[in-house]
Order: C-alpha cells, then sequence, then structure tokens
C-alpha cells in the first residue's frame, strides 16, 4: 500500500559540494525559494526553520546531515491551514552521476488529501527547478510563487 | 489504490514554440535524449517512432494529439524484450506559459499494475527532462550517463 509520498528527481550540472550549499545556506536559498531564508547550525537532532519576509514559514529538526550525501528534515509548516496535520519528512539524496549530481527530494509521511501534500506537490517542481538554473546558469527563473505562500503566519 | 502513472513538472525559460520544436525535432532530441530521433509525421494517428543512433527502433506508437505549441500526445511502448507483452502507454504534454517561463506537464498513464515499464520510464523521463530544461537554458546538453536512467 502506497502512502502519501512525492518524490521528484533532476539532474544538475554541480558538484555535490555546491548543491549542498544551496541547501544548506540561507543566503542561497532565498536566491531560489521564492525568498526563503534557511537557517540552522545543520547538526541531527537541531532545529532549523524558514523564514519568509520576516515570519516563519517552516520548521523542524535535522534528522540526518551526512554532508554532499544526504540531508533529511522534518516538515511542519507554519500556515494555521496546515496547523493540525501531522509532522512530515523531506529526504535530499545527492548523487554524483557522470559530470552530474543527480538529486531525490523524498517527502512523505504526507496527510492523505491535505493540505500540505497539496502546497508541496505545486512547490517542489519550482523550487527545484529555481535551483537547476541558478546553479547552472548563475542567474535564478523569474517564476510565479504558488499563490498559497502569500500568506504566512508565525509557528506558535 | 494509486493510478498506476507517471506525472513531472518543469519549469524552463525558453519559449512555448521553442518548447514544442524541442519535443517534436528529431534533430533537437537527439542533443538531449541520449541520441534518440523522434521520428513521426505528427499527423494525428500517424506512426510514432524513437530511433537511436545506431538506427534501430527501441519505441513505438502513435500520434493522438498534435496541438502546437499547446498539448503533445502519443502512446509508445518499448520494443525490447524486457517489456515484452506491454501495452502501449500515453504520454501526454501540456505546454503553459507562467509569467517569463514556461510550465512543461508530462503525464504518462495507461499502464498496467505492476508494470516494469512505468518503473522504467520513471527512472527515464527525470533524466531526459532535465537535459531538455538544460539545453533550453543554457545552450548546451547535461552530460548524464546512459546508465543513469537504470539505476
Amino acid at each position: 500500500m502506497s502512502k502519501p509520498e512525492f518524490v521528484y528527481t533532476t539532474y544538475i550540472e554541480t558538484s555535490a559540494e555546491q548543491l549542498w550549499l544551496a541547501l544548506t545556506d540561507g543566503d542561497f536559498t532565498e536566491r531560489y525559494w521564492f525568498g526563503h531564508r534557511v537557517s540552522s547550525d545543520w547538526e541531527a537532532g537541531s532545529p532549523y526553520k524558514f523564514v519568509h519576509q520576516g515570519a516563519d514559514s517552516v520548521e523542524g529538526n535535522v534528522l540526518i546531515a551526512d554532508p554532499y550525501t544526504r540531508l533529511v528534515y522534518t516538515w511542519n509548516e507554519c500556515k494555521p491551514a496546515a496547523k493540525r496535520e501531522r509532522t512530515s519528512r523531506v529526504t535530499f539524496d545527492l548523487e554524483p552521476r557522470g559530470k552530474v549530481i543527480k538529486l531525490t527530494v523524498t517527502h512523505d509521511n504526507l496527510d492523505e488529501g491535505g493540505k500540505t501534500l497539496r502546497d508541496i506537490s505545486g512547490g517542489w517542481p519550482m523550487v527545484l527547478a529555481s535551483l537547476k538554473s541558478l546553479l547552472e546558469t548563475g542567474h535564478v527563473l523569474v517564476i510565479d510563487p504558488p499563490s498559497s505562500t502569500a500568506k504566512e503566519a508565525a509557528c506558535a | 489504490m494509486r493510478k498506476p502513472e507517471f506525472i513531472y513538472v518543469t519549469y524552463i525559460e525558453t519559449t512555448p514554440e521553442k518548447l514544442w520544436e524541442a519535443l517534436t525535432d528529431g534533430d533537437f532530441t537527439e542533443r538531449y535524449w541520449f541520441g534518440v530521433h523522434l521520428r513521426s509525421d505528427w499527423k494525428v494517428g500517424s506512426s510514432f517512432e524513437m530511433v537511436r543512433s545506431n538506427g534501430t527502433v527501441s519505441d513505438a506508437g502513435k500520434v493522438v494529439e498534435y496541438d502546437a505549441p499547446r498539448r503533445l500526445a502519443y502512446t509508445f511502448v518499448n520494443l525490447s524484450d524486457e517489456y515484452k507483452g506491454e501495452l502501449p502507454a500515453l504520454a501526454t504534454f501540456v505546454i503553459e506559459p507562467h509569467g517569463k517561463l514556461v510550465k512543461l506537464t508530462l503525464t504518462h498513464e495507461g499502464f498496467a499494475e505492476d508494470s516494469k515499464f512505468l518503473a522504467g520510464i520513471s527512472k527515464g523521463w527525470p533524466a531526459i527532462l532535465s537535459g531538455l530544461k538544460s539545453l533550453l537554458e543554457t545552450g548546451k546538453p547535461l552530460d548524464v550517463p546512459y546508465a543513469a536512467m537504470k539505476s
């Protein structure tokens, strides 16, 4: 029985080190992740959060931070509509494939038919398309963000 | 139970017309599709083939929809023994302007439950479409090893 999960794979011409930086550095995420800045010390068990326009947008804990290979964190959206949903989980797997890096994002432990599942199914393709463009061309995509990200409310 | 299908969305800095050409011009597909040349006259009902660089046909089917530069749909199945008995499944490409970008949505459906072909194309499309995006945005193809599609 397949649980609700979202899996997306993309291939990027970059190094594993550069891609790791792009996933974990706030200055970097702000550029391709619709202005969302990530911050954490990236130690297993530590908290992390995304901040957008001064308000927390996503928060959770680092589960695995294996530099240049694997990053896993829990995911709680701070929007009121998503507050009652279970904590989901995001896994980034970075695998060298010749001169490129295969990046697989797996977002699982989602509520069936929930708001988070709907948001992230639309959001990941945008974020990852923008990330790939930034790393390959040096500039970000001018992309209209999903409208649902417009309203944020701080996590309690 | 989830429907046996594969969906992939990406955003590309290009125009619908250029993306359409990239999806339908065999000389163009050769550059990002691991050397595969798509061969068809693109009339609805006409045959559709994927021709490898050595001239052999790897996959074949029919054109189902051709509405430039918005919707393209064709069926195909891989002809190798590995996928013997599999029925042709339907791949539909929808191209939509999205601000200064183009949103490309691929839906590949019509597979039997536990289809091996579905597992195969689920590995292939991300590599092919990543290469397509890179070629349109940077002017050069992505150097993804063919073996990457199998693992």
